[in-house]
């Protein structure tokens, strides 16, 4: 098969002039608030080996554009940042600095099965806050992205907010064993709400006990859970406790009204132990991000610290957010032979005092019409050597 | 209240799926899909229908263009989409099924099954172990067999009266189809009050 000249690989896409100023434009927004949250931006390689980033990110691994290195070692486009930062943040350099708190702003790559129409490359912007093992890390990492959602503008925004732990125990509580949870929290990702039915008939819940568990998927608020909670666990009512100061913190932080506690929510990234969320807001029929606590994850690493942090979708932002319509000033300067050091000058001037200038050979210009209809205000050579 | 889009697919699961929200206490203009219009709107309810291919409402749904939808099981099964299914609404009751001609075995090395559910199919032969050569078709899948284009066909069964009029029988069940209510992943959270209470109401119909 012959590859056309205008194709690109599967998922693959261009950024015209107009995305990439928004994406610039929503770059420098985040990461200015990142920033003065006290995180420092950092870049890992776009490569990294498969042995290692590619196994621990969580990614399937049909998803991996992996690729072989001179040397024959298998390499993977990096998934996801996360995995690299824990890396990062678990070597050597940084271990006795703990707490760290690293931002990103990245690409990353994820192989596409259908419809070209999904990206493979996309940008994440995040942060991860690592040897922090509290309460009020996982709280300042969840209104961190809520204020850089606010300061986006975007629309109706929400945040949905599980936790792993406590579902596993409560499952326990209902007599699954750990396969049985697996299937149940695997149903519980995709919401299948009819496929929970069908399976809790087959499952070993006894039988006054099946209504509650049926109702797992219908959590809002954190006083919703205490029907689960058994006092009796220690754990439990610790973690309990846990969530609703994490109400209360969100609560202060402005987030109130926009919280969703749903017990039953967690993520198809394996690697979360704790707290899970997700953002969505209007525009964009996909989520927005997400993040959790991987405790785990750092684990990998040789690490026993605490980690959290979030990732946003800069694709589906731009989605979300209105971009500004009010266009640019612009000016055009067409110059010829006769005036070219008048143009230079002026455009020099006007360029210091921080306006946008395009210089132009005027006879270069095959179609003048369409062209010069393209700037806010155009200045021809001659009125400049007359004036 | 916020407006609802609901993807629905034309015919006969329309029907059953309008007379279920009737059923459920929502004012619903008379006559919704006698009409060629593919957007029709409920604006006593804030409903806004969006008629479609049944192939079709998943991907309406999970592009966040529709809120919520109703699919077979069967269209979910074949295309693996990013959606919440929240309610069996049990209508339109079938099942897929394998069949052929009577008494035939398989090909012993490769198989040839014609179905216009590629997907389900290959799944299914492979997690038995066989492997099989699938054919895509896109309707009037009976035919396959008898013009000796596959030993075996996976199709929708509802009543097996098709099967029977072309001399064909009923070999393996697969799964059991019936229509589902489903739910874009945002939609659910961002609509959730209005989508929960829809879910409760057609539950109580359904139970019936």
């Amino acid at each position: 098969m012959t590859i056309e000249m205008f194709e690109k690989p599967l998922g693959m896409r261009d950024d015209f002039p107009l995305i990439a100023k928004q994406k610039a434009d929503l770059r420098k927004q985040g990461t200015q608030l990142i920033e003065r949250a006290g995180y420092e931006l950092l870049q890992t390689p776009t490569l990294e080996y498969y042995e290692t980033i590619g196994k621990i990110s969580a990614i399937s691994d049909d998803a991996l554009f992996k690729l072989l290195d001179s040397q024959g070692k298998t390499l993977v486009l990096r998934p996801d940042m996360t995995s690299p930062i824990a890396r990062v943040a678990a070597s050597k350099l940084l271990r006795e600095k703990m707490p760290i708190r690293l931002g990103y702003y990245s690409n990353v790559f994820r192989a596409q099965k259908r419809e070209g129409g999904r990206p493979a490359e996309f940008e994440q912007m995040g942060v991860e806050l690592i040897g922090d093992d509290s309460l009020y890390a996982d709280a300042e990492v969840i209104s961190l992205a809520w204020d850089i959602l606010k300061e986006l503008d975007v629309g109706s925004a929400r945040t949905v907010i599980g936790h792993t732990r406590l579902l596993e125990l409560i499952l326990a509580d209902f007599g699954l064993d750990a396969e049985q949870s697996g299937k149940v929290r695997e149903l519980f990702v995709a919401k299948n709400g009819v496929g929970v039915e069908q399976l809790a008939k087959e499952l070993p819940i006894p039988e006054g006990k099946l209504a509650s568990f049926l109702k797992l998927m219908q959590a809002t608020t954190v006083a919703d859970w205490k029907q689960w909670i058994n006092e009796e666990n220690e754990e439990q009512r610790e973690l309990y406790r846990d969530m609703e100061r994490l109400e209360q913190l969100l609560g202060r932080n402005g987030l109130g009204d926009a919280v969703t506690f749903d017990i039953s929510f967690s993520s198809h990234m394996t690697y979360y132990t704790g707290l899970v969320f997700e953002f969505y807001g209007a525009g964009s029929g996909f989520p927005l991000g997400s993040g959790g606590r991987y405790d785990g994850l750092m684990e990998q690493f040789g690490l026993q610290v605490g980690a959290t942090g979030f990732g946003l979708r800069v694709d589906r932002l731009l989605e979300s957010v209105t971009p500004e319509k009010a266009e640019q000033p612009h000016t055009l300067i067409l110059f010829d032979e006769q005036n070219e050091q008048y143009a230079f000058d002026k455009a020099q001037q006007l360029r210091n005092s921080g306006k946008r200038v395009t210089l132009q050979y005027a006879p270069a210009v095959k179609a003048l019409e369409p062209f010069t209809a393209l700037f806010t205000e155009v200045i021809r050579g001659e009125e400049l050597h007359n004036g | 209240m916020d407006e609802l889009t609901i993807a629905m697919p034309k015919g006969r699961i329309f029907e059953e799926a309008y007379e279920l929200l009737v059923g459920a206490g929502y004012d619903l203009p008379k006559e919704l899909d006698d009409s060629r219009k593919l957007i029709v709107e409920a604006p006593n309810e804030k409903f806004r229908f969006i008629l479609a291919k049944p192939m079709d409402v998943p991907t309406y749904v999970e592009h966040g263009v529709a809120d919520i939808g109703i699919a077979g099981k069967d269209v979910l099964l074949e295309h693996d989409r990013d959606v919440h299914e929240l309610l069996d609404l049990g209508i339109s009751a079938c099942y897929i099924a394998t069949a052929g001609l009577p008494d035939t075995e398989m090909d012993e090395v490769t198989p040839r099954i014609a179905t216009k559910y590629p997907a389900v199919a290959s799944h299914y032969y492979r997690s038995k172990g066989e492997q099989v050569e699938i054919i895509e078709l896109n309707g009037s899948i009976e035919l396959a067999p008898l013009i000796g284009l596959s030993d075996r066909i996976v199709d929708i069964v509802s009543t097996g009266r098709t099967l029977k009029d072309n001399g064909l029988v009923e070999y393996e069940k697969i799964a059991d189809i019936t229509s589902r209510l489903i739910a874009n992943p945002v939609s659910y959270r961002l609509k959730q009050q209005r989508i929960t209470e829809l879910v409760d109401k057609l539950r109580e119909q359904v139970e019936r």
